[in-house]
């Protein structure tokens, strides 16, 4: 009863009411054409690349820090990997070096921000135009098609007939970081680092060991993601997963992840991500253009932090009553 | 030109403090007048009203026998009355000019004139005699200069009233002398002038009244030649001590060294030695910015050290960061418990087991049955008041939260050796205060060393067995409890 109660005072309520509210109105609005299946595939397709880069946003925004390179680095992998293929180096190779690569780029940003105290907003936006720029030189700015059967199956494959590859990867993705996050000593260190960095040092945590491990795991997400993007359309382009950075971090903040640091969660995050796809794409099939879209999607982000802060304040004055 | 400020019954109350009470006393025109008494004594929630920072809640200000009411700074300023605070006010990407002129540069046709800016300028500057440029950028001046700056840009103001906080804090004894030079200008002017300092020899060379404030109260009102520097401390310090001392349960029975710190140094401290016993209660007295805090950050392996030999238990010991040094037995509740002590949006076992979490663990992941007893435990044996453990420590009490810091270092996962305490009592009310002093000897009892810092004299040397007085990064000296006056300690801490 009372851990019911509590339930539904919680953020985590909020966003699945949100969710089942969009779903509903969208099911009536397009006469039931939103629940199917190749309409649900759409949504689970666009979802997939994203997720990635939410998790590793969410882990990076709980921390306090944020990553506006994600997208570039993203992008640069996916060019890498195709380019190491065309080499003709062995796929799983090359899989694993165009992680490394991105996970190479966050060190690089982690570097910047601990060692030259640059503000991550800062260190990451010139890391961005350096990751982008490169991406220019080594492709100049052609598209390069992969032929790779096996990395092809891995972009849009299924297994048991029907599950994608990307989707169960993501799935379990969420699922492992999110226990990481809730359940263990590092997830709890993240979110005391992202709290009070100088207080979780003072009390025995080392928040510069965190905010290493998190960036270099922001840079291998969003190579995997650029991997599992350019695998997907079979060719790796100089847009890539650009614009599906800022995807990833507006799924986390929808889904409560706050951007001090410090608060929020990856299933919040997972749910924020639901919304938003299920928004854009709810969009989709009504016919509303794509400009509307994009319009839209910083509406919903408002509001949804009013919301919340709505919410916060009523519990405040509660309280204070 | 006012002739006088006067201050009339002036009270102001603060959660749990009462800041100020029935201050009563007259500034006036040509003279300076000296604020004098301890930290807390309640000079700067004086300057606060003042400067129309903080309203009063009883009392009033008259300027000239005139109620005065100013309900915002910017009214204050524009009545005439000017504080110049020990944080600088100043735009350090702005020129001399600029900041001068700040709220008032004079213009042509809306525009700013910087011609006529940079002339007005090069006159208040000429005025001073200040060998400076109306276009420097005051970034790049020593502070010393900085300050002078603030004080011209007073002085634009055409302010009647010129108050100093700690003007002197910061500066070197030629930057001083200049710093003189123009108070006596102003002086000359017939401003009013008010001039806290905590340093007696200043007092007696520059002011001509004293009024000195003990816990929020007026002690005394006197003429700088009618008194001298031992009747000043005894005023500043007052005779009055609780009777919360006598009833502490004190441990007397002191073991073998703990703790063994040998010509440490620092960027700050230079060449700092004492060792700390087990159940000893070691005080440091000191002002603000003696180096105090930074003896015991560098030993926690919270800053870095420059030179210098600890032993703890006889080995010795090098923390190159704080988790070493708790794995090694020692814990520090910091100066600042909001940004230093505590992740204030989590919750109170988040709090308490910060440093235990590997102690926690089932298999890779947390045990949070156990972290809650932990917590549970924490609660129980400090009585604090919150309605459970998860309760955001954010919304707890200053008193509370301590205990919260105490509850961390002190639980059965720890293995505390040397308890640092810098300033425990800052901001807690009188009846959590005599809980932490009993605390503070409870742990001594236990056999722990415990260091113990603060600014409050009183509670020094009645909580320590022996007090070291730190000024300007050394050690000025050792007293034992049993000969440690707030006057001689006082003196060990004003040194110049």
């Amino acid at each position: 009863m009372k851990s019911g109660r509590k339930f539904i005072r919680s953020k985590m309520f909020t966003l699945l009411l949100v969710l089942a509210v969009l779903i509903v109105v969208f099911l009536i609005l397009s006469k039931g054409s939103f629940l199917r299946p190749n309409n649900m595939k759409n949504i689970v397709d666009s979802m997939t690349v994203v997720s990635f880069l939410t998790i590793g946003a969410g882990c990076l925004m709980i921390s306090g820090y944020i990553d506006l390179s994600v997208g570039a680095v993203g992008t640069l992998c996916g060019i890498l990997m195709a380019k190491l293929l065309v080499l003709g180096v062995w796929w799983p190779i090359a899989c694993l070096l165009t992680i490394a690569a991105g996970a190479i780029c966050g060190i690089i940003s982690a570097i910047l921000v601990n060692e030259l105290r640059f503000q991550a907003f800062i260190a990451t936006m010139a890391m961005a135009s350096i990751t982008q720029g490169f991406m220019y030189i080594i492709s100049s700015g052609q598209a390069v098609i992969i032929n790779d059967a096996a990395v092809g199956k891995i972009g849009s494959g299924v297994i048991f007939g029907y599950l994608p590859v990307t989707l169960v990867l993501a799935v379990a993705a969420f699922i492992i970081y999110g226990v990481l996050m809730s359940g263990t000593k590092f997830g709890r260190d993240v979110y005391l680092v992202g709290g009070n960095p100088e207080a979780a040092r003072l009390a025995g945590i080392y928040p510069k060991k965190i905010s290493y491990i998190l960036f270099f795991n922001s840079g291998a997400l969003g190579g995997l993601a650029g991997m599992l993007f350019a695998a997907r359309v079979k060719s790796a382009t100089v847009t890539g997963i650009i614009n599906s950075q800022f995807s990833g971090m507006t799924a986390a903040i929808l889904g409560g992840v706050s951007f001090g640091g410090g608060a929020g969660g990856l299933g919040g995050a997972f749910v924020g991500l639901l919304i938003l796809n299920a928004f854009n794409n709810g969009m989709m099939i009504l016919g509303i253009s794509p400009y509307w879209q994009t319009f839209a999607s910083g509406i919903i982000l408002i509001a949804a932090l009013m919301l919340d802060y709505a919410r916060a304040s009523r519990r405040a004055r509660s309280k204070l009553a | 030109m006012s002739r006088y400020l006067e201050f009339d019954g002036i009270g102001k109350a603060f959660p749990g403090v009462q800041a100020l009470r029935g201050i009563s006393f007259r500034a006036e025109s040509g003279r300076v007048l000296a604020l004098l008494g301890e930290n807390g004594a309640g000079k700067s929630t004086l300057l606060k009203i003042m400067s129309g920072d903080l309203q009063p809640d009883e009392g009033r200000l008259l300027r000239d026998g005139e109620p005065a009411v100013f309900s915002s700074p910017f009214h204050a300023i524009k009545s005439g009355i000017s504080v110049i605070y020990q944080e600088r006010q100043i735009m350090p990407m702005m020129t001399v000019m600029e900041n001068i002129f700040l709220d008032d540069a004079p213009r042509k046709m809306g525009v700013v004139s910087r011609k006529a800016l940079k002339r007005q300028t090069q006159e208040i500057i000429d005025r001073f005699g200040l060998p400076i440029f109306p276009t420097e950028t005051v970034g790049r001046l020593s502070v010393a200069y900085q300050q002078m700056v603030e004080i011209m840009k007073a002085y634009r103001r055409n302010s009647d009233v010129i108050a100093f906080d700690e003007p002197t804090a910061p500066l070197t004894d030629t930057e001083i002398a200049i710093l003189f030079k123009l108070i006596g200008e102003l002086k000359a002017a017939g401003k009013i002038i008010i001039y806290v300092s905590h340093r007696l020899t200043e007092i007696f060379k520059i002011t001509d009244d004293i009024v000195i404030l003990k816990d929020g109260q007026l002690v005394k009102t006197v003429e700088t030649g009618r008194t001298d520097e031992r009747e000043l401390i005894r005023a500043m310090v007052g005779r009055d001590i609780g009777d919360t001392y006598s009833e502490l349960k004190r441990n007397d029975v002191l073991g073998e060294t703990v703790l063994d710190v040998q010509d440490l140094v620092t960027d700050v401290v230079h060449g700092v030695s004492f060792t700390l016993r087990k159940g000893e209660v070691l005080g440091f007295a000191g002002l603000a910015g003696a180096g105090r805090t930074e003896v015991v950050r560098a030993i926690f392996g919270a800053d870095p050290i420059i030179s210098g030999q600890i032993k703890l238990d006889g080995k010795t010991v090098r923390f190159k960061s704080p988790r070493d040094a708790i794995d090694a037995g020692i814990a520090l509740c910091p100066e600042d418990r909001k940004e230093q002590g505590l992740v204030l949006l989590r919750s109170l076992k988040d709090n308490i087991s910060m440093p235990v979490l590997r102690k926690i663990r089932r298999a890779i992941f947390l045990d949070k049955k156990a972290e809650v007893d932990l917590a549970r435990r924490a609660v129980e044996k400090y009585s604090i008041k919150t309605p459970g453990v998860d309760k955001v420590v954010v919304e707890l009490s200053g008193g509370n939260q301590q205990k919260v810091i105490l509850g961390r270092w002190t639980s059965d996962k720890m293995t505390t050796k040397v308890l640092i305490f810098d300033e425990p009592t800052k901001g807690i009310d009188v009846g959590t205060k005599a809980e932490v002093y009993q605390m503070v000897c409870d742990f001594a009892k236990a056999g722990m060393g415990v260091i113990f810092i603060s600014s409050e004299l009183t509670e020094v040397i009645n909580i320590a067995d022996a007090i070291l007085v730190m000024h300007n990064g050394h050690i000025t000296g050792k007293v034992n409890r049993e000969d440690a006056t707030e006057e001689n300690i006082l003196r060990l801490a004003m040194l110049e």
